[in-house]
């Protein structure tokens, strides 16, 4: 373990913590976007640059604006009906936590690669993830882009209802 | 030096963090985001997973990630329009509120 | 088998033969309503491409089968070993072992692709005049469409997954098909005991589908390195199964029941009667000339595991004999055109499947070919009837319709040579082969039982065409002359034929006169591709390790006496002195009890409305009370009171609506017992997923 490994998982686990616990929603989404870069600094972290572009564009670029227009559009700044730290509600929700906690920590723990170190010299490059992506990936990426433009349109088509609701 | 069993419990402990928030919170849009958590710790593990892997020039791993990144994008898009859409006729987004899906 | 390099054009891309019409059907889905010529052109087009590519299919295989001796002895020829030509690719795989499909031409599917196809066609062409008035022609169009796809990709099917598929959706094609007049409510109910009957026959095959992958871990019939499903059969054999059969014949059994499920053999034929309340075309095509024959297909498909087990093809037999004696019995003493059509089609599937039992596998695939043809022109000729008559279908009503639809009388009366085998027609040949075979099958009376049911079931085939011929086309016309205009038996129906002169039958516009034309050559001369003995090509192409039958002249006296026979009874009662209207059936003084017996279906309905449908009630009430005691905690006893109330309700209404609702009952029990765990909330949805999905890696660590 190293110390951009330390730091970075602090940021990220602070920042996921953070974000399920605080009351204040302007709060959460905003330790949501530390999440979000420190999941990026990991990206960048094992050489997958492009990668973690992408994610500080669509997370922090798109997703999290889109919080916190959701949160103001539905003027829900502060959630105050949250149940306290010990209601049966944390509790139950704890343990099914850890249950599913306890299951990958014993896959992983049963697994024998995963204490390897990781190998010199991998890295990825824009010009192979796009030459990849139009070759051996061609229809996953075409599907995905159908799946953008319907959910583009469904968001869209959602909120004309609504307009035409109101008229 | 950091092995694969690091990164891989490390997104464990993200995703168990976020289902925590996706069973715990009654806030929709809290659901959703702790939902998107989840959807990190996945695609940490796969990123780890590839950089770890005997073929890294396969990509899969970052083909993986990067597929989860635009789902995730288009899930938080429809997702949270719903949000939107449900707060104008609930008036409230409670996720408890909202009982029509029983039979 | 045909080295790889071997392989002709037709035998790689045969996937193209059901894939055209299931792409018509798909576009002619998205048209709208108003695109009719487009969407049966599409429909037409594609089928017709198809039948050409069959047509290539059966060149093929003729060259590869047949010509490579047509210089020598016939008798060369015995010992001539089976071939097939395959194509397979992969669906997907997982971890080392990967589900493969693949599609195979050898003769049967030649064959049976290029009846299927051919008269799907014909039956297309002539749906554009029936169907002329009907506002739903394009989804009728499409429906066809889904249904042709589905039927040729079952014959070209090279794996029983995909054979399967393929089945169901044959299934739902006709599903849809049956209610496609939706709203009338006995079309409605005809469509859903269809489909669930025919279910019920699934779940064996399912079952028996999934034993032969646990068995040979393949579910492909050839593979090239000869390790099919169906080339294990012989191992197979070896293997114990249940009930002392074994391995072989437990999975042949278990497909067996598949068959007479779609096939309609008892105790599962009471679906396709009721059938008929589609439109004619697709009784045609569905419930005569090619789905129901689906059953005898994928017997004859997967021949080598019934071969491997005698004791399922004397069953076989038994229940092929059966059906077909005891519905020729029903067919004599019905009074719907259809419905006489619907009982015979059965009796002649019983005859196929008779023919399979008693081991005559090509014997019984020349008769199904042949009863393709024939029972295809008579369907249509009936529906050119029914829409000549203004939608009568009660033979008692018509009458003398000869001298106003002569095209479609001596059509008709081609058909009813056939079916009845009289000497040269197809029937003759293919009946002739079937009971040969019958007559060869095994020593002591018990086996000679199927071919004494089988001859009395030829002079009755003979006696009830007679007298459909007798009641509808001589005599005077009984209809309702005097009245305006005509029944009013559905609004649909009534759309779909042209309105001319009241009263008076007319004939039928030549798009539907040519198809009928077309089938009618073929009845008359088909046969003769399966002359006995020697010269019998049909055999000697589909089955060629066998050695055809020798011409046995017993049975060619006693089957064209009997058929003679029933042709002059059927005459003597009806035809002699025509009836006049409202005369009673003659056949009721001469029978009596006996004839309200076989009238009523000899109660086959209300023998399952008795037994099965009322089990099924009461099963409903245990598995119910079983529930409620496990979930007594969170179900108070004020509820379980209410919900055997609530039962006993339904319990009267089912055994006074004599249906198949029991069915139904008992999974909305189990439904509302379930549903208590459903409480709406997505989020206690979510945690049942994660604690499910914890538990279950759990349990996989641990094995």
């Amino acid at each position: 373990m190293d110390t951009a490994f330390i730091i970075l998982s602090l940021i990220t686990v602070a920042g996921a913590v953070w974000a399920v616990t605080l009351r204040n929603l302007i709060h959460a989404v905003l330790s949501l976007v530390l999440f979000f870069f420190g999941i990026a600094g990991f990206f960048f972290y094992l050489n997958a640059d492009f990668v973690g572009w992408v994610q500080i564009l669509v997370y922090v670029g798109a997703v999290a604006i889109l919080a916190i227009f959701a949160v103001m559009l539905t003027h829900n700044l502060t959630a105050e009906d949250e149940p306290g730290f010990f209601s049966l509600r944390w509790l139950t929700g704890m343990a099914i936590a850890a249950t599913v906690g306890a299951v990958l920590w014993f896959a992983i723990r049963s697994n024998a690669a995963m204490s390897q170190t990781a190998p010199a010299g991998v890295a990825s490059n824009v010009a192979d993830i796009g030459r990849k992506m139009m070759t051996d990936w061609v229809v996953p990426f075409e599907v995905v882009s159908l799946l953008l433009t319907a959910a583009m349109i469904g968001a869209i088509v959602i909120a004309m209802e609504q307009i035409s609701h109101r008229k | 030096m950091t092995t694969l069993a690091h990164f891989q419990i490390l997104a464990s402990l993200l995703f168990v963090i976020g289902l925590f928030g996706a069973v715990t919170r009654r806030n929709a849009i809290v659901v959703l985001l702790s939902i998107e958590i989840m959807f990190n710790a996945a695609n940490l593990s796969l990123v780890a997973f590839w950089r770890y892997s005997p073929h890294p020039e396969q990509l899969s791993g970052v083909m993986f990630a990067i597929f989860g990144i635009t789902i995730a994008a288009a899930e938080a898009a429809v997702g949270l329009a719903l949000v939107i859409v449900i707060y104008r006729y609930y008036k409230s987004i409670e996720v408890d509120g909202m009982r029509s899906l029983k039979g | 088998m045909e080295p790889a390099t071997h392989i002709p054009w037709i035998a790689s891309h045969l996937w193209l033969i059901p894939l055209l019409p299931f792409l018509a059907g798909g576009v002619s889905a998205l048209l709208p309503r108003r695109c009719r010529k487009l969407s049966a052109g599409l429909a037409i087009g594609a089928i017709g491409i198809s039948t050409l590519l069959s047509f290539c299919a059966l060149a093929e295989s003729i060259l590869r089968g047949l010509l490579p001796h047509a210089g020598r002895q016939w008798s060369a020829m015995q010992t001539h070993e089976a071939w097939h030509w395959l194509t397979e690719f992969t669906w997907f795989s997982y971890g080392t072992t990967s589900l493969k499909l693949g599609f195979v031409l050898d003769p049967l599917t030649a064959a049976m692709a290029t009846m299927v196809s051919f008269v799907s066609m014909l039956i297309f062409i002539y749906s554009l005049g029936y169907m002329d008035r009907d506002k739903n022609f394009t989804r009728f169009f499409t429906f066809l469409s889904l249904f042709a796809g589905a039927m040729l990709g079952l014959v070209v099917a090279n794996n029983l997954l995909l054979f399967f598929i393929c089945w169901e959706l044959v299934g739902v094609a006709s599903y849809l098909l049956i209610g496609f007049w939706y709203h009338r409510p006995s079309a409605a109910a005809a469509a859903k005991k269809a489909f669930i009957v025919t279910k019920l026959g699934d779940i064996g095959f399912f079952a028996g589908l999934l034993w032969l992958y646990h068995a040979t871990g393949t579910l492909q019939f050839y593979t090239p390195d000869h390790t099919g499903a169906l080339e294990q059969a012989t191992a197979l054999a070896g293997l114990p199964g249940i009930m002392g059969l074994s391995l072989a014949g437990t999975i042949a059994l278990l497909i067996f029941c598949g068959a007479v499920g779609k096939s309609g053999q008892w105790p599962l034929h009471v679906w396709l009667p009721d059938a008929m309340e589609g439109p004619t075309p697709v009784s045609a095509l569905i419930h005569a000339a090619t789905m129901v024959a689906a059953g005898v297909f994928l017997v004859a498909r997967t021949y080598p595991l019934f071969q491997a087990s005698p004791q399922v093809l004397t069953l076989v037999a038994w229940i092929g004999a059966f059906t077909a004696i005891m519905a020729a019995t029903i067919a004599i003493a019905q009074n719907d055109i259809k419905r006489i059509l619907a009982y015979s089609t059965v009796s002649q599937l019983g005859y196929m499947v008779m023919g399979l039992g008693v081991g005559g596998m090509a014997a019984a695939m020349f008769h199904l070919l042949m009863h393709g043809f024939f029972k295809a022109l008579l369907f249509l000729g009936a529906g050119s009837v029914i829409h000549g008559c203004h939608n009568e279908q009660d033979v008692f009503k018509m009458g003398g319709v000869k001298k106003h639809m002569p095209v479609t009388f001596w059509t008709y009366f081609v058909g009813t040579l056939a079916l009845a085998g009289i000497f040269p027609l197809a029937g003759f040949w293919s009946k002739d082969e079937v009971l040969t075979a019958a007559f060869n099958w095994g020593g002591g009376w018990f086996h000679k039982g199927p071919f004494a049911l089988g001859c009395i079931g030829v002079f009755l085939t003979a006696f009830y065409m007679w007298r459909q011929v007798c009641l509808v086309f001589l005599g005077e016309y009984r209809g309702e002359k005097a009245t305006v205009g005509h029944k009013q038996v559905g609004h649909e129906e009534a759309e779909t034929q042209h309105e001319t002169v009241p009263g008076v039958p007319h004939e039928s516009p030549a798009v539907m006169t040519v198809p009928l034309v077309i089938l009618a050559i073929f009845s008359a001369f088909m046969g003769f591709s399966g002359l006995p003995e020697h010269a019998n090509l049909i055999h000697h192409f589909l089955s060629p390790e066998h050695a055809p039958h020798h011409v046995n002249w017993f049975v060619i006296a006693t089957a064209s006496a009997l058929a003679f026979a029933g042709l002059g009874v059927g005459h003597l009662l009806y035809g002699v002195k025509p009836l006049a209207a409202d005369e009673p059936d003659p056949l009721k003084a001469k029978l009596g009890k006996l004839r309200d017996f076989c009238r009523d279906k000899w109660y086959w309905d209300e023998l399952y409305e008795a037994t099965v449908v009322r089990f099924a009630n009461i099963a409903a009430v245990v598995v119910d009370l079983g529930d409620r005691l496990l979930d007594g905690v969170t179900v108070g006893m004020g509820l379980l009171a209410r919900g055997l109330s609530f039962i006993n309700d339904k319990f009267d209404e089912h055994a006074i609506n004599r249906s198949f609702d029991g069915s139904c009952g008992t999974v909305r029990l189990m439904g509302r017992c379930f549903a208590a765990l459903q409480d709406g909330r997505v989020q206690s949805y979510l945690r049942l997923v994660a604690v499910a999905a914890a538990l279950l890696a759990f349990w996989f660590f641990l094995k």
